[in-house]
């Protein structure tokens, strides 16, 4: 069976292809622009994020994957958890961590209200 | 075995990076300005959110979060050698407390009263509220 055979003009093909590779080209400096905000201090970021229309990095980037990557940190399974004296929230004394660690375990939960 | 909130920069302030989701929920608030500002979020924070074990706020110039790269949340298991345990992946979608629950019921000297009765509260109903629902998931099958 003869297949469908599209006659394009070689003008138009280098056109199309001219365009796919402008494409590609905004695509991976859209994506390397966002895997070194997803760096940034988180301000910086949110500020950044804030001005993305809609959904769309999420739909067209692998942002889940980018962002686990980009926010992995320097501290690994087996390493001595950095010590830290802060302020209790009520005010009520400063915890620090390894006085608290003494003899326990301890889980810490970071996190912020919005 | 103890809990230890550790209060950091917001995720989506509103002068920042509002989300429709706070809005709907009326947890708006700017980023706070001064240590003093910090301290009073945090305050409503943990008020709000009914959080009951002890909650610590990360210091102006953010260095602990720094450290453990805890934003925009994050959980961290600290065994009693003062070793990390567990480290679960960046918030929100990093954010299980079902990894957790495994982690700490992997290890021997965590007594399972004593971290079922603390993975009940944690983060309930949300100290992150795009993790509310498996948090409360979480809070639910625990009781």
């Amino acid at each position: 069976m003869a297949g469908f055979r599209l006659r394009v003009s070689p003008f138009f093909r280098k056109l199309l292809l001219a365009l796919v590779v402008a494409l590609i080209a905004v695509y991976l400096a859209f994506g390397a622009f966002l895997w070194r905000t997803m760096h940034k201090p988180p301000e910086e970021f949110g500020r950044v994020m804030a001005k993305m229309p809609g959904p769309f990095v999420f739909l067209l980037f692998p942002f889940e994957t980018m962002w686990v990557h980009a926010r992995t940190g320097n501290l690994n399974l087996g390493d001595p958890a950095p010590d830290f004296s802060l302020m209790k929230v009520d005010k009520s004394g400063y915890v620090r961590l390894t006085d608290l660690n003494k003899r326990q375990p301890v889980v810490l939960v970071f996190g912020s209200y919005t | 075995m103890s809990f230890l909130t550790v209060y950091i920069t917001e995720a989506h302030p509103s002068d920042v990076w509002q989300m429709q989701s706070n809005i709907r929920d009326k947890v708006v608030f700017a980023s706070p300005k001064s240590e003093e500002e910090r301290a009073s979020v945090a305050g409503i924070c943990v008020r709000k959110l009914g959080i009951k074990y002890p909650s610590v706020l990360d210091e102006y110039g953010n260095s602990t979060e720094q450290a453990y790269t805890g934003w925009p949340d994050r959980i961290y298991l600290i065994d009693s050698q003062g070793k990390i345990a567990y480290k679960s992946k960046p918030g929100p979608f990093g954010f299980k407390p079902d990894e957790l629950r495994a982690a700490l019921a992997g290890m021997p000297e965590v007594e399972a009263a004593s971290w079922r009765a603390a993975a009940g509260e944690i983060i309930a109903p949300g100290l992150y509220p795009m993790d509310a629902d498996q948090s409360r998931k979480v809070h639910a099958s625990d009781t």
